[in-house]
């Protein structure tokens, strides 16, 4: 009944490699995306269509302008829908998409899905984290490539990995020099004592001058890098922020600022997806959805999933089989990364919000007793209950219930994922899938 | 109101300018409006992951549903304020 054959979730480097790949199988592809325009967080456009308004490493632009290449040669067996939104699967086996531009709620029936919808930052709760004013790497990097611009007012980088370092070099090139970047781990003391593993952290070229790229631009402009430093608490000053900062010897700095990027890590944005299959259907993950492994990956993976998938749907039982090489190798780096900038989180404060939907704080989750079990901690903690699905509790929230992280979701997928109005539901379009975003595509200008 | 008749939404009755092609989160915080008002739980609706993903950006508009301001372009003669009503429950 549906007309696509395939459904891909998500515009990114893997959607758009895992969409070709399927397409030159002879297949109709369907792909959502949520944003206006294709390109993911790596490529995000900007705002006239144009390239990222900040520099993105070449190899990326390339990989990119092939799958685009790819996609348009493949004519009409890829379709676009942009301002769409996965929401969940229904009663009925039928997935709903909703055209956010059209108001419109879309069902259909692919015979495979892979879902292709990035990583989530991984930011751990203190005291104030949930003020105004504060907010991701990517968040910050995100405007920096769709506009160019920095909102006013000075801005201090914390957290740990290659991100705030590359964002603190991205802001210098943009005219505007962080405060000073804080990490929590000290990469360059371990990779001194663990030679082997500073190696191993050392072997992609790409990375590697990536980073120090980043560090020399940093060291140029006189902005402070400090590692062992960790943001404890912050609070609302006038306008802005105070930041406290202490290291691991408990010295401590102060720091009055109007933006504070926070990132302590990545990890796969699959809240709410369907792991293997949803209503019969096959279900794949690719790109950093699966294993964050960054872009160059996404695109092997995306292309390896959409392969995989081809042959699901033909026969349900064929196996995984290995992964590509690459796919390895961006996974020992990955490792060897998070080696490097190993960092013990220090003790969270009684007072710290830990839920941010709903405020929810460490007192409340304490009151629930010793050992309270993922479902008294969510049914009546209501923690990972708000909007976002526990996407910034559950790590936190898991470890002090003493329970497995994947178990404050519950069992069954939380859907609509996204907020969508009863409406829209209720006027279901089930014939659907016949004219999706064509419109749309020439007004963004992603026609071919 | 006329001036939101050009490139610009109203946000709390204040006109704010925004470019085509951009974002709700965006010409806000161009326009120095960092904390979105009142939102669930006693917190503040603000911009943080920029990929609808933790819903704290969440703004309403005078008809519909709320929306994630960094997901969704501003479009000329939007009459938006916070998620919910000032006097919103507080935490």
């Amino acid at each position: 009944m549906s007309a696509c054959d395939v459904l891909i979730v998500g515009g990114g480097p893997a959607g758009l490699a895992a969409s070709v790949a399927a397409a030159r199988a002879g297949l109709s592809v369907l792909l959502a995306e949520q944003r206006p325009r294709l390109g993911g967080a790596i490529l995000r456009r900007a705002l006239d269509g144009g390239p990222p308004r900040m520099a993105v490493p070449v190899r990326h632009l390339r990989a990119w302008e092939r799958l685009e290449a790819e996609r348009c040669r493949l004519g009409e067996r890829i379709r676009l829908m942009c301002e769409t939104v996965f929401l969940g699967v229904d009663g009925a086996g039928r997935f709903l998409l909703e055209d956010r531009a059209a108001g419109r709620v879309k069902a259909i029936r692919p015979r495979g899905v892979v879902f292709a919808v990035g990583a989530v930052e991984r930011v751990l709760p203190r005291p104030g984290w949930e003020l105004p004013g504060v907010l991701t790497a990517g968040g910050m990097q995100l405007g920096l490539k769709e506009t160019g611009e920095i909102p006013d007012g000075s801005v201090l980088i914390a957290g740990s990995g290659p991100l705030p370092l590359v964002l603190a070099a991205q802001l210098v090139a943009a005219g505007r020099l962080p405060v000073a970047v804080l990490e929590r781990g000290q990469p360059i003391g371990t990779g001194l004592r663990h030679p082997l593993l500073a190696a191993r952290a050392m072997a992609s070229w790409p990375h590697l001058i990536e980073g120090a790229a980043a560090m020399a631009r940093l060291v140029r402009f006189g902005v402070p890098w400090h590692g062992g430093w960790a943001v404890r608490s912050v609070r609302q000053a006038g306008e802005g922020l105070e930041v406290h900062a202490t290291d691991a010897a408990g010295r401590e700095r102060l720091y009055h600022v109007r933006h504070l990027v926070l990132h302590d890590g990545l990890r796969p944005n699959v809240t709410g997806l369907p792991a293997t299959e949803a209503a019969g259907v096959p279900v794949l993950r690719a790109g950093d959805c699966r294993d964050v492994l960054g872009a160059d990956a996404a695109v092997l993976d995306g292309a390896r999933a959409g392969e995989l998938l081809v042959r699901r749907i033909a026969d349900p039982a064929v196996p995984e089989g290995p992964l590509p090489a690459g796919l390895g190798a961006a996974r020992r780096l990955q490792d060897a990364f998070t080696a490097l900038c190993a960092f013990t989180a220090p003790p969270i404060p009684p007072e710290t919000v830990l839920c941010r939907c709903e405020g929810r704080d460490r007192v409340t989750l304490d009151a629930l007793g010793t050992d309270p079990g993922a479902r008294t901690v969510r049914l009546i903690g209501r923690f990972g209950m708000g909007l976002c699905q526990g996407r910034f509790c559950a790590d936190t929230v898991s470890e002090f219930g003493g329970f497995a992280p994947g178990a404050l979701a519950g069992t069954a997928p939380r859907w609509p994922l996204r907020p969508v109005s009863v409406a829209a539901l209720a006027a279901l379009d089930v014939t659907d899938s016949d004219e999706p975003g064509v419109g749309q595509d020439a007004a963004n200008g992603q026609s071919c | 109101m006329s001036e939101s008749a050009g490139k610009s939404f109203l946000w709390n009755g204040r006109a704010v300018r925004f470019q085509p092609g951009e974002t709700v989160a965006a010409a806000l915080r161009r326009a120095g409006v960092t904390a979105f008002g009142s939102a669930a739980g006693g917190q503040q609706g603000r911009y943080f992951c920029g990929i609808g993903a933790c819903q704290g950006c969440l703004v309403s508009p005078a008809e519909g549903m709320p929306f994630e301001a960094c997901l969704t372009l501003a479009r000329p003669g939007m009459v938006l304020g916070p998620v919910l009503p000032a006097e919103g429950p507080g935490a």
